[in-house]
């Protein structure tokens, strides 16, 4: 498994809020995007996997590919896409495959659609439970009560990536800085988050070209190599009663990625959490071992996510900071960042990066699905 | 092949259901809330209850069936909202949403009544009251378990 495979291309479309572009659209200019960074013709892609849901999206774009999949798990898409492209690789159904996203989710306000951060759940609707941020609350208030972590070390989640985003164009939180006390002072939308806990919809396309590595290395494009990949899926909690404990559940994904890639913790330059809540990147950094459980509010309010700490998370801000590309923002700040891509924002030491996802809200539980990969700068 | 006759009307407590995103298979618990009874479904080989309707993780559906539970539990962990996402809720912000794990041991999401929102706390002991609720159903509503009414 290790380093076999490799992100060979890589397309960022503009993000932000009230684009005016279609979803499609994003998507396709993202695709050309990572074509042109891979320096492939349209015709190399025989493989394409799209986050959400596709019908005709080939037509559009002017591709031939072998094959079309849709492919949902909530935010833990983008990586399962990336996993499942380098399974249709070795079936031998593909030797190149986009994994691509692309959606105008702030134009769904506009349009009388509900947004994301809306969302029912099942029959908690009926007590008035809307919204993802109630349902990651649940988490976050159990990690207090547990472990006494404060709306302020939340808070310190919060600035530590807006921290990031400010050297980064082209962000949320380009040119916006946030301290403490302006988190603190922020309304409360679904206690304990306030307004700056969390995310907002953001519209734009991300897409990434997958290939093996030996392919990869007559590109254009710095190869990133993805060493190791892993699954888990919180209805094993959900059965135990430790559901509101486990944000997801990373043990079994970690196992996996870590082993299939001969990597240990402290291999890790950097981690790209999946963040749609600041409760998110924190309980993920104790589910991986990063800090001891219950120790995540302290240390990011000690600075260890920052870029001189233990452990540089979300180190383009993130989707609290930057922006919301379901799980594809920090799988492209990671191949930036391993690239050395990142512009003012690269870290000193880029050689490895974990990526994580995770979502799939429905019904219960605000997290079903997990899904975690280790990037590398070297296979 | 449609097994039911033409003139089979929807039942209106899983049309009330489905709108609030309920599920069909908890049709014999919210009728029995009708009734102010509160059930659970519950593996009969092994003892263990499960809500919403499921098979056993471990026996499947040989053994499934519906039971009285005792409608006690205690606050596991909650939210406040602040934000009303709907027209119902406008006028009811800040309220509690809290998930309650019942004695028999599966989650229930409910509201917290008779207690103010700021008052709500995690582990506190609480029991069922049956409210109802526009959609026609009735819900299962939460409130403390009074010290003082247990003494006596």
């Amino acid at each position: 498994m290790r380093g076999q495979y490799a992100i060979v291309g890589l397309g960022i479309t503009e993000q932000g809020v009230g684009l005016g572009y279609e979803g499609r659209e994003l998507r396709a200019r993202a695709v050309d995007l990572a074509l042109a960074n891979a320096g492939l013709p349209r015709e190399a892609i025989d493989g394409y996997i799209r986050a959400h849901v596709e019908r005709e999206d080939l037509r559009y774009m002017g591709l031939s590919p072998n094959f079309s999949v849709s492919m949902m798990t909530g935010g833990a898409t983008p990586v399962f896409s990336i996993i499942a492209a380098m399974a249709l690789i070795e079936a031998g159904q593909a030797e190149l495959v986009a994994c691509v996203y692309g959606e105008a989710q702030s134009a769904r306000a506009v349009a009388g659609k509900a947004n994301i951060g809306a969302y029912g759940y099942g029959y908690p609707m009926l007590y008035g439970l809307m919204g993802a941020a109630a349902t990651h609350a649940f988490h976050a208030r159990r990690h207090m009560h547990l472990y006494g972590t404060t709306s302020e070390h939340l808070g310190a989640v919060a600035v530590t990536q807006r921290n990031y985003a400010l050297k980064r164009p082209g962000t949320l939180g380009y040119g916006a800085p946030m301290t403490l006390s302006e988190h603190q002072a922020s309304p409360m939308i679904a206690d304990p988050f306030r307004r700056f806990d969390c995310t907002r919809d953001t519209d734009g396309g991300i897409a990434v070209l997958v290939t093996k590595a030996d392919r990869a290395r007559s590109l254009a494009s710095q190869p990133v190599y993805i060493m190791g990949a892993g699954t888990g899926h919180n209805i094993t909690n959900w059965h135990k009663g430790t559901v509101y404990e486990n944000h997801d559940h990373v043990q079994p994904a970690k196992l996996r990625a870590f082993e299939q890639a001969r990597m240990t913790l402290t291999d890790v330059d950097m981690a790209q959490l999946y963040d749609p809540f600041t409760i998110s990147p924190l309980m993920q950094l104790e589910a991986f071992g990063f800090v001891k459980h219950g120790h995540g509010g302290p240390f990011y309010a000690e600075g260890g996510a920052r870029p001189d700490g233990p452990i540089p998370t979300n180190t383009g801000g993130g989707q609290l900071s930057a922006y919301y590309s379901t799980g594809f923002t920090g799988v492209a700040e990671a191949v930036l960042q391993l690239r050395g891509e990142a512009g003012d924002g690269q870290l000193a030491k880029a050689n490895t990066a974990l990526v994580s996802g995770h979502g799939m809200n429905a019904g219960v539980q605000n997290t079903w699905a997990h899904a975690c990969m280790l990037l590398g700068s070297n296979p | 092949m449609n097994q039911s006759p033409a003139t089979e009307q929807p039942h209106p407590l899983v049309e009330a259901m489905r709108r609030y995103g309920g599920d069909p298979a908890d049709l014999p618990f919210w009728q029995a809330c009708t009734e102010g009874r509160f059930l659970l479904h519950q593996c009969a080989t092994c003892g263990r209850h499960y809500w919403p309707a499921s098979r056993c993780i471990e026996h499947g559906n040989e053994a499934m069936q519906w039971v009285e539970a005792s409608g006690r539990g205690t606050l596991y962990t909650y939210t406040v909202m602040h934000r009303a996402y709907t027209r119902e809720t406008r006028d009811q912000v800040p309220f509690v949403v809290a998930v309650v794990r019942l004695d028999e041991g599966p989650f229930y999401h409910s509201n917290i009544v008779e207690c103010r929102y700021d008052a709500v706390s995690v582990d506190m002991p609480l029991e069922v009251v049956m409210q109802p609720h526009e959609s026609g159903l009735t819900i299962p509503q939460f409130r403390p378990v009074n010290p003082m009414k247990e003494q006596t």
